[in-house]
């Protein structure tokens, strides 16, 4: 087999396209009720194995930094202990009649990898000790949180006057992780 | 703020690489400041002084 293609060489971004097709196909079997909730948390378990040879593959680079490959990996075993600590907690929670303290401890299950992966962007911006970088990511982080705070506020509203249903309010993570990236491409489109 | 990094590094034959790792930072940061993209802190302008064996001024220059 030749490098180029050889499992080994293959870019990031074929295991990145690899990984969105996979996690988009267990989606719609979730939601067409063709696999249930457990099998479908296995599957997207096995799914995120292919962001090993992507972290890998975005280690090869001619100019890698090692920052980015520390909080890369730091990144990567978070996710893995948030999907497991997610669907430990559901499957737990739809088993047994929990009050108290246990759904506490419940509750901590995929809560504590979240704070993993918000300790892990923090040590970035600690490490990271190109200016620039450091720089583009805190203006990244704060576009991101501007973005969090304005569809809280507007979906708080609308919820308040019950135009909109009630949101649990984790979803600030994974909105602002989407708001980071929407704000890189906005700088990449305004050239900065 | 102006600079004259590009004309600096051609008179070298430098690469954007070459002196991003003569700096010690990436070479998306030299191609920020290059373009105008990114005005340096104080202590990396004087790094590129360094780098250059020139003073600062003879670099950077305001708008």
């Amino acid at each position: 087999m030749d490098k180029a293609t050889s499992p080994s060489r293959r870019s990031p971004w074929f295991w990145a396209g690899n990984y969105l097709a996979s996690s988009a196909i267990i989606v719609v079997l979730k939601l067409t009720d063709a696999i249930t909730a457990p099998v479908a948390m296995i599957l997207f378990l096995g799914a995120m194995g292919l962001l090993i040879p992507l972290v890998r593959a975005s280690e090869r680079g001619d100019c890698v930094n090692p920052v980015i490959i520390r909080y890369n990996r730091r990144f990567l075993i978070a996710s893995f202990g948030y999907v497991l600590g997610l669907g430990i907690a559901i499957a737990v929670w739809n088993s047994y009649k929990l009050t108290g303290a246990t759904v506490f401890a419940l509750a901590l299950l995929p809560t504590l990898p979240t704070f993993g992966m918000i300790w892990a962007m923090g040590r970035y911006l600690v490490e990271e000790t190109d200016e620039y970088l450091r720089y583009r990511m805190v203006r990244a982080a704060l576009m991101s949180l501007g973005l969090v705070l304005a569809i809280g506020i507007f979906w708080g509203f609308l919820e308040m006057f019950e135009l909109v249903p009630h949101v649990w309010s984790w979803w600030v993570l994974p909105v602002w992780a989407v708001g980071l990236g929407i704000a890189q491409v906005v700088m990449k489109v305004r050239g900065e | 703020m102006n600079n004259r990094l590009r004309v600096l590094r051609a008179e070298r034959s430098w690469s954007q690489q070459d002196l991003a790792d003569r700096l010690g930072v990436s070479r998306q940061s030299v191609n920020a400041i290059e373009t105008g993209r990114y005005d340096p802190s104080l202590p990396l302008a004087f790094t590129i002084a360094d780098v250059f064996g020139l003073p600062i001024e003879a670099i950077f220059s305001r708008d």
